[in-house]
């Protein structure tokens, strides 16, 4: 398995550099308080909205805090708010689209009902509106985009499932007295985990992107912890007086979500032998 | 500050001004933009009619029906529609006669004289039984937000066409500044009539400008009213507000000729306005008191030296410098220097002092610090407050956490019944009249007084007291003996006085900022 | 036209709008009555009391039982009325016949924009696969899909409205009103939300096109001796037009949701803006009249496309 993926990983560049991408900024994360040359939240009232210069690689934003650190720190703050929201719609998606898949009939139905209707509109206000009854916070967020998302793997999970239940071997196995849990354990699951997690990786990207958007609208984390989307919310404004501030954060958002996606869109390709490139 | 603005803010050095210095200020018309060669001397008559003025509005009207809103912010959009009974000088905020004049015969009794001439936008006269209806409707309609305002009256009844009597419950000398405000806002009884449940968005007052059109969060338009009854007010042809809640968006369309002017805006874009060649920088000390609202039922806030030793650790010079980008004043009291009702003795309580904050904290018994929970709003200027706050009070060891909602949700949590959060970082917009601040704010059962605290019986016979008499100087007495109470028992923690900070475009003439910081367009013209 | 199998796909559709639009309906309410706090705190405002504040829920029905106040919000909305915004009393019909258009337009000038570039640009690439400029194209197609919409819209802004001053930085203009002032405020929005719809036309178009190439029936025309340009363009766009149809109902539906940020950006009052500041207002009435009215919008553009893959693909329905 191991030699699997490393011979794949040699085989493709742009796989390779998104993994390692992501391992830097993992790593970046855990070892944030030896390498950030500042306290994130440190204010140095004297200097607010400096320039870019040694003490401060990337300048500093409207309370003299460093810009730089709080880029480093808030990756923590990032990558757990995008694995929560996926994790969290992995753990509703999954079961959901099994038991809808699988158990077919009125289940299947009013499921499927449910999940059109989810996503027939805006996960944002879904997102809003989850955040308000749970509390305004990252975690809370996270949880509420989790949800936005989970119709998403529900759904592909539910179309692996309706395929395996034909498969002729199902039935054999029930013959052989497996039961239901059985089945959707040995069977089904490891069917459906492929295109799950391809889409995993892509929600990240997206989970990321959500992040920032829900903490521009001062409903994601709260201060004075830092992470990108809040960083680009204060950009926003100071538009005008301090506009480089806007480039770190977005750039951190862009590379990020893009490894993520490149990242997918490998696992997709090679996951699937049928697939053309 | 550069020298150029330094005409336009009063008093920041820390020199007070007695009455008769600042009655002698109010004829000159000095709050105001010293660059504009224009410059506007009040009592000049200005020729120049006509033009439409394009504000950037800071908020949706919560109602266009005075008796039924209820933000703060509705009050510059109102203005235009509806004329007071009763003004204010611009500066001091002292009650002069509007629509009408007042008098007491007695303690218990207000009357009320109408000037004649008046009339509605839909031509029906401001008389005694117009007075009456609206005075009637705001006691007691069941949409009336301002049923507290009037609660000293008893009845309204008309003695004369032109002349309402109020016999009141108790005395209440603060009824003319009240008049002032929303109650004194006089509605068209015979719209209210009309439009029933749609009156509050089709407004029909006595005011310089006529209502022509409300879009939701985007639109209100106004246009001049050709029977106004004042011929040396409301210049303007029309006015249309673009309501941009995002401020440094609404500048943007300034800075950008899409709208001539936005007001309110927090003092760190100051650069973007001075870079801009089209625009002056008017600015003003308002009564708006940005504030640490304490529930003061909830431990460890009831123990005072806990409050003393919070308004000990408060930086307020670096607050100003930090938030306001040192464009403010800091708060000693709940009421700034320019104000009649100052006490200067007050002011010197708490001096910035983290030893003496520290000793106090450790006499209570909290020697290693302890944790509040802050109610704070999700806007970017709130939370920079909040970080800034954090940061200073984190160096005596005590640990804010905050959570941040939007206004309502959070206000609301805060004072209502679910009394969450210790503290509420926030701000106090100012009224008229002291009296109203202080009834609204430490009355027992006060809504603002979050732990519905008698803090004592002293403070509650005196806020009486500061309704009883109409002198000036006797007032001045009772209020400055209120504010020595609240400050003593660090019953608020006040930070800085925020300054009316607006842009205005060079083709708008005649601006004047007022202490109550809501923008007032009467003066106003458009040049060429 | 309209012939017996288009009839029953949209009646199909329309069947099963009806359970979808009670429960997306439903769902928001739901999740809005769990929100602490109400309305009646701002509608009291600066003078509330507590009385005040307990008057006004009566007066506006907060205080019935919950399914009380879904059922009769339900009731009106079935016969078109869909009540009044509780902070402000104007009709939510109204306030979405404004704020629609204004989002609409957008959401319509980024699909062109993106149809527009992004189909060529898909095709270019698919015609020299794995070549200089398939990869150029790839690779923007990446970047364009991994960009967060309100943050390009930043930039737009930065340069484009405040250093160069092309466009105006805010606002909206009503197409009726004036249809070039319109379009002129509507530029920069729309390239902020098209950067993303780009992407994924080129990229999707790319990968169908590149599997129809290699296809027999191609095959047959390369021996005929026509070019693979023309191939592309003259047939294969017909073939892949299926495909399209479902990127183009996608990108509606995911670009509705992101004009939201972008609106916030630009101070366009749409409605993005609209459910938004409902749904931090508790403003009920306003949120659930937007999501009806989007849940239905986005069935009928799924009804619409529906009724297209028939036209398209004969064997389909």
């Amino acid at each position: 398995m191991a030699r699997a993926f490393f011979a794949w990983l040699r085989s493709d560049l742009r796989a390779a550099l998104s993994l390692g991408f992501l391992l830097a900024l993992l790593l970046m994360s855990l070892a944030a308080p030896w390498i950030a040359p500042w306290s994130p939240t440190a204010q140095n009232i004297d200097i607010p909205l400096a320039d870019a210069d040694a003490a401060h690689p990337l300048g500093t934003d409207d309370l003299g805090r460093d810009v730089l650190s709080r880029l480093i720190y808030g990756t923590s703050a990032t990558l757990f708010a995008s694995f929560l929201a996926v994790i969290i719609a992995t753990v509703i998606g999954v079961p959901v689209g099994l038991l809808a898949g699988f158990k077919g009939g009125w289940i299947d139905d009013v499921i499927s009902r449910i999940i059109d209707a989810l996503l027939s509109f805006p996960a944002i206000v879904l997102a809003i509106a989850v955040t308000s009854a749970l509390g305004i916070g990252l975690t809370n967020g996270m949880i509420a985009v989790g949800i936005v998302f989970s119709p998403q793997i529900a759904r592909l999970v539910r179309a692996r499932a309706l395929v395996v239940r034909q498969e002729l071997y199902v039935d054999a196995a029930r013959c052989m007295g497996a039961s239901n849990a059985r089945i959707l354990w040995r069977h089904v699951l490891p069917n459906a985990i492929q295109p799950v997690i391809v889409q995993v990786t892509l929600l990240l990207a997206g989970a990321l992107l959500a992040e920032a958007s829900l903490s521009f609208l001062g409903l994601g984390i709260q201060p004075p912890n830092p992470s990108w989307g809040a960083m680009l919310a204060r950009a926003y404004q100071n538009m005008e007086i301090a506009p480089a501030l806007m480039y770190p954060p977005g750039l951190a958002i862009l590379f990020t979500a893009l490894a993520f996606n490149t990242l997918g869109e490998s696992l997709r390709v090679a996951l699937d032998p049928t697939m053309k490139r | 500050m550069t020298d150029r603005h330094d005409d336009a803010t009063l008093n920041l050095e820390g020199r007070t001004l007695n009455r008769r210095e600042w009655l002698s200020l109010t004829g000159a018309g000095i709050v105001m933009a010293a660059s504009s060669p224009g410059a506007f001397a009040q009592g000049t008559p200005v020729s120049k009619r006509g033009g439409v003025l394009r504000v950037s509005g800071s908020a949706n009207p919560s109602s266009l029906d005075p008796a039924t809103g209820g933000a703060g912010t509705d009050h510059t959009y109102l203005w235009t529609i509806f004329d007071t009974l009763v003004e204010w000088d611009y500066d001091t905020l002292k009650p002069k006669p509007g629509m009408a004049e007042w008098s007491y015969p007695d303690a218990k009794t207000m009357l009320i004289n109408i000037k004649p001439g008046i009339t509605f936008h839909d031509d029906t006269p401001c008389d005694a039984q117009a007075v009456k209806f609206n005075l009637d409707r705001g006691r007691q309609d069941q949409r009336s937000n301002i049923k507290a305002d009037l609660s000293s009256i008893a009845s309204v009844d008309v003695t004369g066409p032109l002349q309402v009597k109020l016999t009141l419950l108790r005395p209440d000398t603060a009824l003319p500044a009240i008049l002032s405000d929303r109650a004194g806002m006089m509605y068209s009884p015979k719209a209210v009539r009309d439009f029933g449940n749609d009156h509050d968005r089709k407004p029909v007052g006595a005011g310089p400008w006529k209502f022509v059109s409300w879009a939701d969060n985007q639109k209100i338009v106004v246009t001049h009213y050709d029977k106004y009854w004042r011929s040396d007010r409301g210049f303007l042809g029309g006015i249309e507000f673009s309501i941009i809640p995002e401020l440094a968006t609404g500048l943007r369309s300034v800075v950008a000729g899409q709208n001539d002017m936005a007001y309110a805006l927090p003092p760190r874009l100051k650069p973007i306005i001075e870079k801009s060649k089209d625009l002056n920088l008017v600015t003003g000390p308002t009564l708006y008191c940005l504030q640490l609202y304490f529930n003061l039922a909830k431990k460890p806030l009831d123990n005072v030296k806990v409050r003393q030793a919070i308004n000990y650790a408060v930086d307020r010079e670096a607050f100003v410098k930090l938030a306001l980008s040192g464009m403010g004043e800091a708060a000693t009291m709940q009421l700034p220097k320019s104000h009649w009702a100052y006490d200067p003795s007050v002011a010197t309580l708490y001096p910035h002092d983290l030893n003496k904050a520290r000793a106090l904290l450790d006499e209570a018994g909290f020697k290693n610090g302890f944790e509040l929970v802050v109610g704070g709003y999700t806007d970017q200027d709130s939370v920079r407050r909040g970080e800034i706050i954090m940061e200073q009070l984190a160096k005596v060891g005590i640990k804010l956490k905050f959570i941040n909602g939007t206004v309502p949700e959070i206000s609301g949590q805060f004072f209502g019944n679910e009394k969450k959060f210790d503290v509420l970082l926030s701000a106090w917009t100012g009224r008229p009249d002291p009296a109203m601040t202080y009834g609204l704010m430490y009355a027992k059962d006060a809504y603002f007084n979050a732990g519905r605290v008698e803090v004592s019986p002293e403070l509650s016979t005196l806020l009486q007291e500061s309704r009883a008499s109409e002198n000036i100087e006797t007032r001045k007495q009772v209020f400055a003996k209120i504010q020595r109470i609240i400050m003593e028992q660090g019953l608020v923690a006040p930070l800085a006085f925020t300054l009316e900070f607006n842009a205005i475009s060079k083709k708008v003439q005649g601006y004047k900022p007022n202490l109550l910081g809501k923008p007032k367009y009467e003066f106003l013209s458009m040049a060429g | 036209m309209l012939t017996a199998a288009r009839r029953a796909v949209i009646r199909r559709r329309l069947l099963q709008a009806v359970p979808v639009l009670v429960l997306a309906t439903l769902v928001v309410f739901g999740l809005l009555k769990l929100m602490p706090g109400d309305i009646a705190i701002t509608l009291a405002g600066e003078n509330a009391t507590d009385e005040r504040i307990n008057e006004i829920r009566e007066m506006y029905g907060l205080n019935r039982p919950f399914l009380v106040q879904y059922g009769s919000w339900l009731a009106h909305a079935l016969t078109g009325d869909l009540s009044k915004s509780l902070a402000s009393g104007e009709a939510v019909a109204t306030s979405i016949a404004r704020s629609f258009p204004n989002t609409l337009l957008i959401v319509l000038l980024a699909m062109g924009v993106a149809l527009v570039l992004g189909i060529p640009l898909g095709i270019l690439a698919a015609s020299k696969p794995d070549s200089l400029l398939d990869r150029v194209v790839t690779s923007i197609a990446s970047l364009g899909i991994a960009v967060p919409s309100f943050w390009l819209a930043m930039i737009l802004v930065a340069w484009f409205a405040l250093e160069w001053g092309w466009f105006p930085a805010t606002g909206s203009v009503a197409l009726g009103q004036d249809p070039i002032k319109a379009l002129h405020h509507a530029v920069l929005p729309a390239l902020a939300l098209a950067g993303g719809g780009l992407a994924e036309v080129s990229r999707q178009l790319r990968s169908s096109m590149v599997e129809y190439l290699s296809s027999s029936p191609v095959r047959t025309l390369h021996a005929k001796g026509l070019s693979s340009m023309s191939i592309l363009w003259k047939h294969g766009l017909k073939n892949v037009g299926v495909n399209l149809l479902t990127v183009a109902t996608l990108l509606f539906n995911r670009m509705l949701a992101a004009t939201v940020v972008v609106e916030a950006v630009f101070a366009i009052p749409g409605m993005g803006n609209l459910i938004v500041n409902g749904a931090l207002h508790r403003d009920l009435p306003v949120v659930q009249g937007v999501v009806f009215v989007m849940v239905l919008v986005v069935i009928t553009v799924n009804l619409v496309a529906d009724v297209l893959y028939t036209v398209l693909d004969p064997r389909i329905g």
